[in-house]
């Protein structure tokens, strides 16, 4: 893979971030019909997929340094937003092994694991860290095996015990979350921790997932996508911080709608982890405003229908009733009524 | 609507392969009459005769001034139980879960202990902001008296924290706060 990393983009203040034009044709637009209803829409987390976001196990993009950054601001401010029970040691490990030996093997001209016996070295180009240390001894490193780690991928991430029948949240790191709370959630089950989701408890949603994630076995992880609608390229959007980038999106007009609204799609990957038995839970996400999305014509389109029909109870659980009409003005002009193929692709080489 | 992470509380009974069964509440009193035909019944309630003086204790009674002095000295007689120990946890949903935590660092085993919810309609909130915990709210929007948030009080229940979720109405626009409706469960 050629990956290039740009300088450090903000995700917060000025927002400087934007896509490139390689990174909107690799977006993991998230709706591959015209209408969208909560499903376990889960699939193997196999290598490829309709875009070059599907290429890596955990994918790193042109985002990378400033998106690191973005994390370490706020864990800076909030410890707490990186938390693991005492007795999820074995778990923090298996992560750092695991996002270790994925990340060398994706990215090699990037990053680089030497292990000599339980001495490791790994070396992080990009954010220029060569670090020596001992697998299994929490002493060598400058954090804790969970959150050392985590520091260096994209995306949130939170680990699962398995007992009782159930998957307990046991820890976590979350810096870019769509309004949920590590610190309230840690050490809820499986149905608890997602009680304040609408309609999907009725559908017999998360007791069908719960059934298939207690079964997940070592060495096939499986991914589903999530997605919301972010006001600005924010990914501290938590509900700690609510009072603070809250009046953000009071501030979306039909002027800068098309600059400012993001899509935030979250391709959720779910791997079991060998020695702890654990559920590792990646949520990576991916932000695009919404003038880059609309130069591919198929996701204007298909984005356009989706926001227009979208049931009030999910538009109103993503936070969307105050600009929602501004949203879909802004894209109908994109949308002419032709018929769109059922799938994802940008179904375009070049803008 | 619902809510999974709200728990959902079977009646009140006492467990027949209890050996000793100690009730804890918030309340002046118990709400149940205990069934007859067990024996090692102790109850301990939460209530005051005047300021600062506890009401009387009797045989299998043991009332204390406030929540406070009891959940410690839970903690104490915990440590000292032996097997067959039966703990029932009674009122606001604050206290039985804190309680239950309690019991659970003490060593028992969840399938020890019974909570039951019980008394009047009130939360305890957790403002996520600031971190402060609110007791005894009524309303589903409530003022944080630390940061001064109006926070809704979402029906999304920790049990580790034994609170509510509060979390601010107002950040799009200040001010816009909507009337708050009294809880009704």
């Amino acid at each position: 893979m050629n990956l290039i990393i740009k300088p450090a983009e903000t995700f917060r203040g000025d927002y400087t971030y934007t896509n490139s034009d390689e990174a909107i044709l690799r977006f993991p637009f998230p709706f591959p019909e015209d209408i969208y209803m909560y499903a376990v829409n889960v699939e193997p987390h196999v290598r490829g997929g309709p875009t070059s976001a599907y290429d890596a196990v955990f994918d790193i993009d042109e985002h990378y340094v400033g998106d690191m950054e973005d994390r370490a601001i706020t864990l800076a401010e909030d410890p707490l937003r990186c938390q693991v029970l005492p007795h999820m040691n074995e778990a923090e490990w298996d992560t750092l092994e695991l996002l270790m030996e994925s990340l060398s093997y994706d990215y090699p001209e990037h990053f680089t694991l030497t292990k000599n016996g339980d001495e490791w070295h790994w070396v992080n180009r990009p954010l220029n860290i060569d670090q020596h240390f001992t697998f299994g001894r929490r002493e060598t490193l400058p954090y804790g095996p969970f959150e050392y780690i985590t520091r260096q991928v994209q995306g949130d991430f939170s680990v699962q015990d398995q007992r009782d029948g159930t998957l307990y949240m046991d820890g976590g790191m979350v810096t870019s979350q769509a309004d949920w709370s590590l610190n309230f959630d840690v050490g809820m089950t499986f149905h608890e921790w997602h009680g304040p989701v609408p309609l999907a408890h009725e559908a017999g949603v998360f007791d069908r997932a719960l059934q298939y994630l207690l079964r997940l076995q070592h060495g096939k992880p499986v991914r589903r996508l999530n997605w919301t609608i972010t006001a600005n390229p924010r990914l501290d959007t938590s509900p700690e911080n609510y009072p603070i980038w809250g009046p953000e999106k009071a501030e979306i007009n039909p002027a800068n709608v098309a600059h400012r609204m993001c899509l935030r799609v979250e391709v959720q990957t779910l791997t079991r982890l060998p020695r702890s038995n654990a559920i590792l839970f990646g949520i990576r996400g991916y932000l695009i405003r919404l003038q880059e999305l609309a130069r591919v014509k198929k996701w204007a389109i298909r984005m356009h229908r989706v926001i227009r029909d979208l049931h009030p109870q999910i538009a109103e659980y993503k936070g969307m009733p105050r600009y929602r009409q501004f949203i879909i003005d802004y894209l109908a002009s994109y949308d002419d009524g032709s018929h769109l193929n059922s799938g994802t692709a940008p179904e375009q080489d070049a803008l | 609507m619902g809510n999974k992470s709200r728990p959902i509380y079977a009646p009140f009974k006492l467990d027949v392969t209890g050996r000793a069964h100690l009730i804890v509440t918030n309340l002046a009193e118990p709400p149940l009459e205990l069934a007859e035909g067990f024996d090692d019944i102790t109850v301990w309630t939460v209530k005051t005769i005047g300021r600062g003086i506890p009401a009387p204790a009797a045989p299998g009674l043991r009332p204390f001034r406030a929540v406070a002095e009891l959940l410690p000295q839970l903690a104490v007689r915990l440590a000292q139980a032996t097997v067959g120990l039966r703990l029932y946890a009674i009122g606001s949903e604050a206290f039985i879960w804190d309680a239950f935590n309690v019991a659970i660092t003490a060593g028992l085993d969840k399938a020890e202990i019974f909570v039951h919810h019980a008394g009047p309609l009130v939360r305890r909130v957790y403002c996520t902001h600031c971190r402060t915990m609110i007791e005894d709210v009524a309303a589903d929007i409530t003022p944080c008296p630390a940061c001064g948030a109006h926070l809704f009080v979402r029906d999304h229940f920790s049990r580790r924290l034994a609170a509510f979720m509060g979390v601010i109405v107002d950040a799009e626009v200040p001010g816009e706060v909507p009337a708050a409706e009294a809880l009704t469960s």
